[in-house]
Order: structure tokens, then sequence, then C-alpha cells
């Protein structure tokens, strides 16, 4: 019950290089923490819900911070890009409009100015904001360990509230994303209880494009925020948009099953009745306005 | 009256200081040798202490003193009552978690920190009582049962007419149960300070009060001391808003520089500001209206329930306050109105903007247009038909003083919102298209007054010292004005400054405000109730003609003086004196002067998500006479922004007495994007004679339409009855889906641990 108006005391160690990161976390197991804007991880420690002796700063290592766009390959973001350095990055306005309006939901413009995507994924809070989009754009993490990298498709990361599959002494280098389709549309929506800056009650983000492969001749992609454990994909309500044309019925039904995949809880900001509503709601509106486009 | 600096939008006086970033905040200062209190708070809402153990906390590293109720003299205090400890004793109750167990005294802010969490604490939990409505039972868990074999601590009764004859006339009936959440002041500055002992070996404290005299006067009660062995230096306040009308950290600064001896200073966390302070008292009201088919008012029954939480405070005060404003600005021939305030182990509750002259707006208004709707009658001019003249008379027997503006408030801001008025008949303005096919328009009106100074026979005064500085030619070259009054950051110096000028008739610069410390200025209540242009202005106004006559006799008889001073006490009562509730019939002379307002919204609703966007406020607001039009717009602004959380966003969620909105990612405030893209003020002028240059009050004023307003904006786009604050994006749908016979959401709209 005792309020906790400073930060504990710590170390504080800016690493140079990946392998002294994986050594620190080697050496500290639970006592490191990784930092890289600190918009989570100080308000946990101020909280009193974490205390680690190290704080291990991996922003400044080579990378971390570059954003890198190639046709054949797609968009590289380094781990600690910042959520206003993607939103106002050209490349990423022009080829993943929907990362940059994801991260730019998040927070306000200061928060924005420190918080990153990594940092938002690696977090791991059901609201993420950047999450549902990472989902829909299919992204891959690139993990970094003293076996060297491996890749996890954002579908397998989140594991449950605040944990992933990274393991003890890996850590989080770069998001992958593929090229898009030379004709695709997305849009993220989030609600909150204000217009700047509050933890989303639902967030939903829908990416679709037209495919030829598949039966109703277009692929849709739906992305959830704050109505479950984890950041998810409605995958049944994908389901019905892949066999059902594209209509006002078909994104009915298709919201119907994404309310159904929801298992959101009540807290202070709102019933898990009012976010399943919302997001039946909600992916119905986002899946009009992606169609209007594509359309 | 024509006036050369009172009217004016001058820059304010500290304007230059705050921004340049040079304006001392309590929190800014430091003292060489200088210790750190921290607060060991209640972990019940509701127990007994059997033991408090401060040994290990004693022994901590840096540890200078663990002071508990041992080392208090006179346990004891309250602004209204004496019914709160300063610490909690071993074997007494605490009564909710704003109760203190001890305070540690440490060299570090971290030795104080961690030691405070080793003070260990033997309870007994009590049954909790959460609910006012509960608790006025008989049989009900007591909250202090050495006091009284009840939780009702005070109730108040109005009786004007024949209530049950009135409603045999009355054509058309409404009826009402609406239910006002608490809220956080949140103001920007958490609260701080500093304690020490000053070389004349008087206890002194460095706080943000409102009204530092009579802090110094419950201190002196509970030190045991002489009220001048101890003062209080009040520096630049960031925001109050009645939340520091009580004491919340003096009398701990004062304690700790008292038993230590050496300077302490405490600084709070936001959370320990939102859980462990007072916060606005949340009302049940339910209400019963009948008129005639052309709209007259006929009779109301009233009954209030405010949540008093776990010590009396103002609660007694605020419920006269709100008791005498229940039926709104209207005329009505009979009533039967009763208010009850109750002791829980909620939060305490307190001052907030408004003194109990918030919360009934929200149901007046709604039964206003609920009253509209029925007889089929344009919401503006059933008001208009029913609302105060001068001469009117109130449901407490009064009659309305000269200065009553509220009508012109109306008339201004319906047509400034696109009423228009064809031979007495109101129309309401086309509200244009709305931003998308799911989304629907509302306009909404509310109306609204409030008191100015202390009221029901309180001796409301300030005692004001001007000192004038004569330059060789006899010119005035400085005019120094001593006042006790705290600027809380609303501007009241400027204000006051502005009035000496004008009555002395020397530019703005030549007036300086004396720094607020209780042994160098004299007493002037507090920065509460609308009160200090008028009740202070009017004393700055007399000491500066005083003053100034005798300067002008000074120059006739070139008597060579260099300093000219005058003393004046202004007392409300030689204006118009009040009188208290007679206690079987409330008829009485409630109030000094008042100050009237009405706002107008318009709204946007989104028929799928309940979210509520509010496009324009129209403000106006009758205020006598704006001291300085700027700042009036400054203070409807703020306000507007208040009363747009109060319908919207803001409560404090208690479940059985324990904090649920314990941070500001819990408890929403609105953010800039929330407020409307415009809010058009409204400035009227209807003096009063007795206010300074006709000045009455305005600064709670600006926030009590505001949410009626909306609420009835959001009935007129969605049809959705809004009688249970806030009006969340969940309730609003939830209201619309039920209308629509969309069926409920399955318990959405309610939140855990809440009852209706
Ligand atoms: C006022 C406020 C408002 C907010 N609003 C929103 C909002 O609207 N939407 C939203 O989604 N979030 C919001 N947040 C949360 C937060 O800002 C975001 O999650 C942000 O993106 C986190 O990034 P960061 O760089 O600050 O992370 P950090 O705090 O530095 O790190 C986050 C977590 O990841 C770990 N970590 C850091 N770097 C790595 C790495 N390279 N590899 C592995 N693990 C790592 C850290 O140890 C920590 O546990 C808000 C926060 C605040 C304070």
């Amino acid at each position: 019950m005792l309020a906790r108006p400073a930060l504990p005391s710590f170390d504080y160690v800016r690493a140079n290089t990946p392998d002294e990161v994986v050594r620190l976390l080697q050496e500290h197991g639970q006592g490191a923490r990784l930092l890289m804007g600190g918009t989570d991880l100080f308000v946990r420690m101020r909280d009193g819900v974490i205390r680690p002796q190290i704080v291990v700063d991996v922003k400044h290592l080579p990378g971390m911070r570059s954003i890198e766009y190639d046709e054949v390959t797609g968009l590289t973001v380094g781990a600690a890009v910042t959520m206003n350095q993607l939103a106002r990055h050209p490349q990423v306005q022009t080829h993943y409009p929907l990362l940059a309006e994801a991260a730019n939901s998040v927070a306000s413009y200061q928060v924005r100015n420190r918080a990153t995507l990594g940092g938002n994924l690696c977090n791991a809070s059901p609201a993420a904001d950047t999450a549902p989009a990472v989902l829909v754009l299919e992204g891959r993490l690139v993990l970094h360990s003293s076996q060297g990298e491996r890749e996890v498709a954002a579908r397998d990361f989140f594991t449950g509230p605040g944990q992933t599959a990274m393991r003890e002494n890996e850590f989080l280098k770069a998001v992958r994303l593929p090229p898009l389709p030379a004709v695709s549309a997305g849009k993220y929506l989030k609600l909150g209880r204000n217009k700047v800056g509050d933890l989303s009650i639902v967030g939903v983000a829908v990416f679709a494009f037209p495919d030829g492969t598949v039966p109703s001749g277009y692929v849709f992609r739906i992305g959830l925020a704050s109505v479950a454990p984890v950041p998810l994909r409605a995958w049944e309500a994908e389901e019905v948009l892949a066999t059902h044309s594209p209509g006002e019925e078909s994104f009915a039904l298709a919201a119907e099953k994404a309310m159904e995949a929801a298992t959101p809880i009540d807290d202070v900001r709102a019933s898990a009745a009012y976010r399943k509503a919302m997001v039946r709601a909600l992916t119905r509106r986002v899946l009009g306005s992606v169609w209007e486009v594509l359309e | 009256m024509k006036t050369q600096i009172v009217g004016r939008s001058l820059p304010r006086v500290d304007a230059w200081d705050k921004v340049t970033g040079q304006a001392r905040y309590p929190g800014d200062f430091s003292m060489p040798g200088m210790l750190h209190g921290k607060v060991v708070w209640s972990e019940y809402p509701h127990a007994r202490v059997r033991r408090i153990d401060t040994s290990k906390a004693e022994a901590h590293p840096g540890v200078v003193k663990v002071i508990t109720y041992k080392d208090v003299p006179v346990n004891e205090y309250g602004i209204n009552i004496y019914d709160q400890p300063v610490l909690v004793a071993e074997g007494d109750k605490v009564r909710w978690v704003g109760d203190r167990i001890a305070i540690v005294v440490a060299e570090t802010e971290r030795a104080a920190e961690e030691a405070r969490r080793l003070v260990k604490v033997d309870y007994e939990p009590l049954p909790v009582v959460s609910d006012p409505r509960e608790a006025m039972k008989p049989g009900s868990p007591l909250v202090h049962d050495e006091r009284s074999n009840t939780n009702i601590l005070h109730h108040i009764k109005i009786r004007k007419g024949d209530v049950e004859a009135g409603f045999a006339q009355a054509d058309v009936i409404v009826e009402g149960y609406y239910i006002t959440p608490y809220v956080e002041h949140a103001y920007l500055q958490p609260e701080a300070g500093l304690g020490y002992i000053d070389e004349q070996g008087r206890v002194t404290i460095v706080s943000a009060g409102q009204w530092p005299h009579d802090d110094i006067h419950q201190i002196a009660h509970l030190l045991n001391l002489p009220e001048d062995r101890i003062h209080e230096i009040v520096p630049a306040v960031g925001g109050a808003f009645g939340g520091r009308e009580d004491m919340y950290i003096q009398h701990l600064l004062a304690l700790c520089a008292y038993v230590v001896r050496r300077p302490v200073k405490i600084v709070f966390s936001r959370e320990e500001s939102i859980t462990r302070t007072g916060k606005r008292h949340p009302f049940y009201l339910r209400h019963r209206w009948g008129a005639t088919s052309d709209g007259k008012l006929m009779a109301v029954e009233i009954e209030g329930i405010s949540d008093a939480g776990a010590y009396a405070s103002t609660s007694i005060p605020v419920l006269a306050n709100a008791t005498s404003f229940f039926a709104g600005p209207y005329v009505v021939p009979n009533a039967r109105i009763d208010g009850y305030t109750v002791y829980t182990n909620n939060a305490v509750t307190m001052a907030m903007r408004g003194f109990g002259a918030t919360q009934p707006p929200v149901a007046y208004e709604q039964q206003m247009d609920k009253l509209a709707e029925a007889l089929g009658m344009d919401p503006v001019e059933l008001r208009l038909k029913n609302l105060f003249d001068e001469g009117s008379v109130a449901v407490t027997g009064n009659a309305m003083p000269p200065g009553v503006g509220i009508k012109e408030t109306l008339r201004q801001a319906a047509l400034a919102a696109g009423w228009r008025e064809e031979n007495g008949r109101w129309r309401r303005p086309d509200l244009g298209q709305p931003a998308a096919l799911h989304k629907r328009r509302g306009i909404g009106v509310a109306c609204a007054y409030k008191n100015v100074g202390y009221s029901f026979g309180f001796d409301d005064k300030t005692t004001a010292r001007v000192e004038l500085s004569l330059e060789e030619s006899g010119a005035i070259g400085r005019a120094r004005v001593r006042v006790g009054a705290s600027d809380v950051g609303e501007g009241v110096h400027t204000a006051l400054a502005q009035i000496a000028a004008e009555a002395l008739g020397v530019p703005l610069e030549r007036v300086e405000m004396a720094p607020l410390d209780t042994a160098e200025v004299p007493d002037a209540g507090s920065s509460s109730a609308s009160r200090h242009v008028y009740i202070s202005g009017n004393a700055v106004l007399r000491a500066c003609q005083e003053a100034k006559t005798r300067w002008e006799r000074a120059l006739r008889e070139e008597s060579g003086e260099t300093h000219i001073e005058a003393e004046y006490t202004f007392h409300g009562r030689n204006a118009r004196p009040t009188t208290s509730y007679d206690p079987q019939t409330g008829q009485c002379e409630p109030h000094i002067s008042y100050g009237y307002a009405t706002q107008i919204a318009l709204v946007e609703v989104d028929t799928e998500t309940g979210e509520v966007d509010v496009l324009k406020v129209w403000a106006a607001h009758d205020v006598g006479r704006a001291v300085n039009p700027e700042m009036v717009m400054g203070q409807i602004g703020g306000g507007v922004h208040m009363g747009l959380g109060y319908a919207l966003m803001e409560e404090f969620i208690q479940q059985e007495g324990l904090v649920r909105t314990r941070k500001f990612a819990e408890y929403q405030i609105p953010t800039v994007l929330d407020m409307p893209p415009e809010i058009v003020p409204i400035i009227v002028e209807v003096p009063d004679p007795t206010g300074p240059y006709g000045a009455k009050g305005l600064g709670e004023m600006t926030t009590l339409p505001t949410a009626p307003a909306i609420l009835n904006a959001i009935y007129d786009a969605v049809g959705v009855r809004l009688e249970w604050l806030p009006a969340t994006a969940e309730r609003v749908l939830s209201g619309f889906r039920s209308r629509r016979g969309f069926g409920n959401l399955n318990g959405a709209g309610h939140q855990p641990g809440e009852k209706r």
C-alpha cells in the first residue's frame, strides 16, 4: 500500500556490444534488466513491481536506432527506434502507413520521443498499441544470444501478459517486416478513455490486400489489443473473409468472430462486456474503412 | 462606473516569475541540515490499532525519529469539528486509508522511505462502512462510536408552502435519482512543504494553504501553543480547488519541526496525493418535481445524501450550501427538502470548486429538461418562466438581493448558440450534420448559481492594510497591500492590486502585494467561496479609500509625511447579514451575494462506441463586474475543463474503502484533445451594489453548468438520460442499447464494486 515516490538505486551500464549484453544477462539473470526508452521499465521500478540491481542500456548498440528499407527484403526497424522516429520516417509512411499510424497512437508526443517499438513489444502488455500492426504485417523479431541470432514470428512471440518467447539471455535487436503487396490497405483504431495517451480499452488493426489464390479474392488480417492476455490475431474472423466476398455482411460476421476470439477482463477502464462489444464495433468499422481504400 | 484600471485585462502580477521559472512553490524550499519526513499511512479503511512497533524503523540507519501519537500534545484537529487524530493512537481506530499512524523523520528521503516500511502495526480489522445510504440505517456499524450512536453527521430540512397541494395543482410530475461521483482535485502541484523553528523560536511552515490563518489556529490547538508562536508562509501555489482549504500537510510539518527541532521537508507522491487526501462529495439525489401545463413550477420534493467520508472536514457547511441550491435558481412555491451528510470509511470529503453547488445542478438541470420534454416546451423558454429575478423568493424564504443576472446569462448564451426568440417563444437552432453516419448531434442548456462568501451567519471578514510610501513631491511612490489572501493560481493578487490601484489612482506597477506570511499580513479568510474579489476586494478598496483620504489631507496640510497607513476590516454582514437554517423549516437568509451562470454544450455522440465529443461550449457568466476580463475568460476555460471531466470521465473509485484509482493512469482527467475546439466566453455584468465596483464572484461558478449542459446534450442527441456520473462511453452506449431494445451489454456500464 505504500507509495514509492522515487526510483530505487541500481547500477547503470551502457552496453557497447551485443556480447557485452549477453554476458551481463548471463551474469545477473533476473537481477539485470534491459533499458531502451524506460517508459515501461522505470514506471515498474518506481512502483516497486521489479527491483533490478543492474540496468543495461542497449539503445546505443550498433543498428539499434536505424530504419532500413529494401524492396526485396522489406523493412528492418532497430529495436530502439522511437515511436516518433518511426511515425515520421518517409519510407515507413509510404510503404507501411499502418505501422506509422500505430506508432502514432501510443501515448503522447512527449512519451513517443522516448518510447520505442522494441520496448513496446518486449514489454508484452496486452494493450501494446504497435502489437496488432506488427502481427498483421507478419513481422518477425530478431533475437540475439550467445548462440547468435534467430528470428521469431510476431504471432509466436507473445506468450502471456509480460511474457514472451525470448530466452533468459536473449535480447531484441530488430523487427523485420516483409515487403508488402503492390496494392494493400491497413488501419488501426484505438479506443481509450481520453484522446491522448490513455492505454487502449480496445485496439483493432486490419491489413488487407487482393490475392487471387484466396476464394474471396482478398486476404484480410485482423489484430487485436487489450482484449486477451496477449495481443492476438483473430484467425476465425480472417477465415470468414477468406471465404466470403468482402461487404457489409461478411464484415459483420467477421466482427462477430473477432468478438468471440476476445477474452477480456473487467478493470477500472472498462468492463469485459463493453470490451467485447467494442471489438465487434471497431472491427466492423476498420474493415469498412480498409475496404473503402481497396475497392 | 467609469474606471481606469478595473475592467482592463492587465498582465498578472505573478506572470513574469511564473513563466520564467523564478516563482518558488513549496516543494522548492530546502534548508541546511534539513531532514525528510514520510508518513506511515493506515493499511485499513476501518480497524482498531492494537500495537505500533517502531523499533525496527528507529534502528534503521539515518532515522532521526519516528513520531507517533505519543508526541502530539493535543491529538485532535478539524476545520469544523475536532474529530480527526493527527496520528492514530494504540487502542484507537483508523477510519480510512488516509489516517496516519506515524511520521518517519530521517536524514535522507530514501532512509525515511525505507524506514516507513519497517513500522509494524497490528490491526484488528472492523466492518467497513462504505455506502452512506446503508450507513444511515439504525444498526449500521459506527464510524465514530465514541461520538454518537448514528453515522448521520448532519441533517437539514427545508419546508416551504404545502407540497401536497402543490403536486395536486401540477399537470406534470417528473422524477429522477441522480448520483454524482467522488472527484479528485488533481492540482498540478502535489502536497509539499517545509517545517522549521525560526530564529525567534516560532514554529514555521512553508506550504500551500488556502486559509493559512485558520491552519495556524488549528495547529496552535494541537501543539498547545499560543498562535503567535506559529506562522505559515504561503509561496506560489500550484492549484488548490478547495483541496488545500483543510490542512493536509501543514499540521504534519508543524509537528515534525516542533518534535525534532530541525527543518523537515515532506513531499507527497502523486499516489499519496490521490489516495490519501480529501475529495469532492458524492451525492445521492432523489428528485420529484411538479409543474403546471404552462410551465410554472409548483412543487419540489428532494432528498440529498452526501458521503462525508471518515471525518467531518467541511461536510456540514458543504451540505448546508448544497441543500440551499437543491432546487436551483428557480421560484418554487412549495418545497420539501432534506439534506443529510453521513460518516463512512471512505475518503474524507471536503471543499472542491463549488462547495456543494456543483452536484445539485446535475440533478436540477436534468429535472428542468425532463419537465420541458413532458410539457413539449423549449428548455430555454421553460427556464425563463421560472428563473429568479431580483426580489424573487428562494426556497429558504429569502428575497434574492440586487444583482440577479441569471436570465441575462441564459438569454445571451441561447442567442449566441443560435436560439431564436419570437414573441416570447424560443426556437432551438439547427445543429448541422454530424461527422459520420453513426454519430448524432445534440445540444443542451444548463443554468446554475452559487453564493459568494461564507453563509448562514458565519462572520465572513477580511482585514486589509495598505501602506503608502510618498515621494518627495508628495506623490504616491509605492503602495504596499497587506492582506492574507492566498493566490492559489486564480489571480486574486492581480485582482486585488487592480482594485487598490483604481482606488488610489496610481498605475498598477506602483502597487505591491506583500508576500503571504501569517505573521506579516492580516487574516483574509480562505481562498474559497468565490469570495476574495467581493469580500477582500471590499476590504482593500476601503483601506485604500481611507489611505487616500489621509494622503490628500497630508498634502493639504503639507505635513511632510513620507509614510501613510490605513487598515480596514470588511464584514460580509455589514453588506448583508445572513442567518442559519431554522431547524424546523429551514427558512433563513442564507447567503451574502451570488454569481450566476448559463452554459450551452453542443455534442456529438458515437452510437456504436458511446464516445461523446463536446464540439462547442457557450459560457455566459454574470460576474457583476469583470475586474480583469482576460482572467475571467481564463477561469471560464478552466471551469469548463473541470466540468467536462466531471461529466464524462472523472471518478475516484473505492471498493470497500480501498482506492482503485490510484494514479493518473487510472483516474482520468480531460486532456487538451478532449476539450471542445471552441469555448465562447460571454461576460455578463449585472452589478451587485455592495460589491467593489459592482463585482461579485466567479471562480466556482464557471464549472457548475458544464456537466448538466453536456448531459442534456447527450439526451438530446441519443435519448439517453445519464443520471449517474460520469457519462463514460460505456455507460452512454449501455443506455443507448437498452433504449433501442438491443438488450443490455451483459453487465456493461457497471464497474465492479459499484452499487446502484
Ligand atoms: C504516460 C505513458 C503512456 C503510455 N501510453 C501507451 C499507449 O498509449 N500505448 C502503448 O502501447 N503503450 C503506452 N505506454 C507504454 C510504453 O510507453 C510503451 O510500451 C513503450 O513503447 C515502451 O518502450 P520503451 O523503449 O520505453 O521500453 P523500456 O521501458 O525501455 O523497456 C520495456 C521492457 O522491455 C525490456 N527491454 C528493453 N529493451 C529490450 C531489448 N532490446 N530486448 C529485450 N527486452 C528489452 C525492458 O527491460 C522492459 O521490461 C505508455 C507509457 C507511459 C509512461
